[in-house]
């Protein structure tokens, strides 16, 4: 996907950016009054407890420090006002509604083939989150190593996914995986928060990439953060007519960094925020390798009859300000 | 009205977005592995708690159209996690949400537990929707439909050849993997 993105950048050319304003990223929501609220901690720093039992593999104790670590990388973020406070090992499971926000291993095998998982509970008149637990799946090995070890999943990347969400954040589909005789791979990812895990012994999902920053950035960024990124909007159509549920990937040709956003309403409309300033190409693809309802609750109205497509020109992103109406015309498969 | 219209539909669609790590299942193993597999309607959705209030789950009762693998009557009770009492919703991120009238194809396993689940949370649900010109039903099938005849082919996005196949093309899929021995 790269390689296409800087040989379409070669050819473009430049659009002037307007206005203001950073909006939408894929974000966690809920309804609240018959409106749409993103899920947002009000309060920081973000208390958390951790259930206090080991697993084959990972204590307890070792458990804790890998997850304070994996805070501590969102934590770090530049230009971001996140915080975290370790409050102490509890003898609670993950996953209960007990109004404190609960870590640890569980065993489910209701929920099998699912390594780790997030969950909210939410005031359905105030629309505050209460608590917010991670669950990991204890039927998976699991290990802290530093380089992680063959045949177990790597905790701290799974952790620092599963934060992203505890934050607020969805799923990104900035990733790449290729179909093996009985299964499927990453090969890549350009995002945490990409939601397919790499296989077991890979440690490559440690940190954090220009995606999950932009997304982290756009929830909790502070002044700074607003005023030194840029962000994109228009449209995604097909004959005339918004595409629900497009991919719209932002790459900047000078920093080789992605970010990814969705078209999430009928009209196809989508704002990508977080942008360094300067060029970036813009492309709409189909989200139609991925498994949908991982991404949204409307999984049954998003379009994946769609070829991927660029937008004709290159963006301009402002500094601290919006490159409107970008619209991308893309055609049935 | 037509603002109207249109600010209702951003409302309902702009958000509620989904989130977990998952292993991916290989179309050929959800089928093996699945010991119901059946297309049919939601006919009822609601929450309850479980484990002395500890915490909420949702009970989805489908009318099955037919079964392509077991058996379970002529009504099939599953549990997701989630849901709504009161003035309460938790969120189980990650796990499909389904409401009255919905029309589905399920892959569930209910081995040892007293209510069956959804394999793989999300990736045993597939929605089946009608085609506005062509009327026909139409399923968006696995990215992957589990060729065994490639060493390692990268999984396209946009490839041309992925697109929503009607159900019954899904079906004889379903039955083709089935009539092989479900791998």
């Amino acid at each position: 996907m790269r390689r296409a993105l800087v040989a379409i950048a070669l050819c473009a050319a430049a659009l002037l950016a307007l206005a203001s304003s950073a909006d939408a990223y894929l974000k966690l929501g809920t309804r609240v009054n018959g409106r749409i609220i993103g899920l947002k901690w009000a309060q920081l720093p973000i208390r958390y407890f951790v259930t206090n039992r080991d697993v084959p593999g990972v204590s307890a104790a070792q458990l804790q420090q890998t997850v304070a670590a994996a805070f501590s990388t969102w934590d770090s973020a530049p230009d971001v006002a996140l915080s975290s406070q370790f409050a102490g090992f509890t003898e609670a499971p993950p996953l209960g509604n007990d109004n404190a926000s609960v870590i640890g291993f569980l065993s489910r095998p209701d929920l099998d083939r699912v390594l780790g998982s997030t969950s909210f509970t939410v005031d359905t008149v105030s629309g505050d989150v209460i608590e917010s637990d991670i669950f990991f799946n204890a039927s998976f090995p699991w290990s802290v190593a530093d380089a992680g070890e063959g045949g177990r999943y790597d905790l701290q990347s799974i952790a620092l996914h599963e934060i992203g969400h505890l934050h607020g954040l969805g799923h990104s589909a900035l990733g790449e995986t290729e179909l093996r005789a009985g299964g499927r791979r990453v090969l890549a990812a350009e995002s945490i928060m990409f939601p397919i895990s790499f296989s077991p012994g890979s440690t490559n999902a440690r940190t954090l990439r220009a995606d999950d920053i932009a997304g982290s950035g756009d929830i909790y960024g502070t002044s700074a953060f607003r005023t030194s990124q840029g962000s994109i909007s228009g449209r995604v159509t097909k004959n005339g007519a918004g595409v629900l549920g497009a991919h719209i990937v932002a790459f900047s040709p000078a920093s080789g960094k992605m970010v990814g956003g969705f078209t999430l309403s009928d009209d196809g409309s989508f704002v990508i925020a977080g942008l360094d300033p300067g060029p970036q190409v813009v492309r709409a693809e189909p989200l139609d390798d991925a498994d949908i309802e991982s991404f949204f609750e409307f999984a049954a109205s998003v379009d994946v009859d769609f070829k991927p497509a660029f937008y004709n020109r290159v963006v301009v992103v402002p500094r601290g300000g919006t490159a409107q109406n970008v619209e991308i015309k893309v055609s049935a498969k | 009205m037509r603002r109207f219209v249109a600010f209702f539909v951003f409302a309902l669609l702009s958000a509620p977005v989904r989130a977990t790590v998952l292993v991916p299942i290989e179309f050929r193993e959800l089928v093996a592995v699945s010991p119901i597999i059946l297309h049919g309607h939601v006919v009822d959705v609601r929450s309850d708690w479980i484990d002395g209030r500890r915490a909420i789950e949702t009970i989805v009762t489908v009318e099955p159209a037919e079964y392509f693998k077991g058996d379970l009557g002529d009504r099939v009770t599953f549990k997701v996690p989630g849901g709504e009492l009161g003035r309460y919703r938790t969120i189980f991120v990650g796990a499909p949400v389904f409401a009255q009238g919905d029309e589905v194809v399920l892959f569930l396993d209910g081995t040892g537990a007293a209510q069956p689940h959804v394999v793989g949370l999300s990736q045993g649900v597939f929605r089946v929707v009608p085609d506005r010109r062509s009327g026909l039903s139409l399923v968006i099938p696995p990215a992957v439909m589990g060729r065994t005849d490639v060493d390692a082919e990268p999984v396209v996005r946009g490839d041309i050849a992925r697109k929503p196949v009607p159900l019954d093309t899904f079906r004889q899929a379903i039955r083709q993997v089935i009539a092989e021995g479900g791998r």
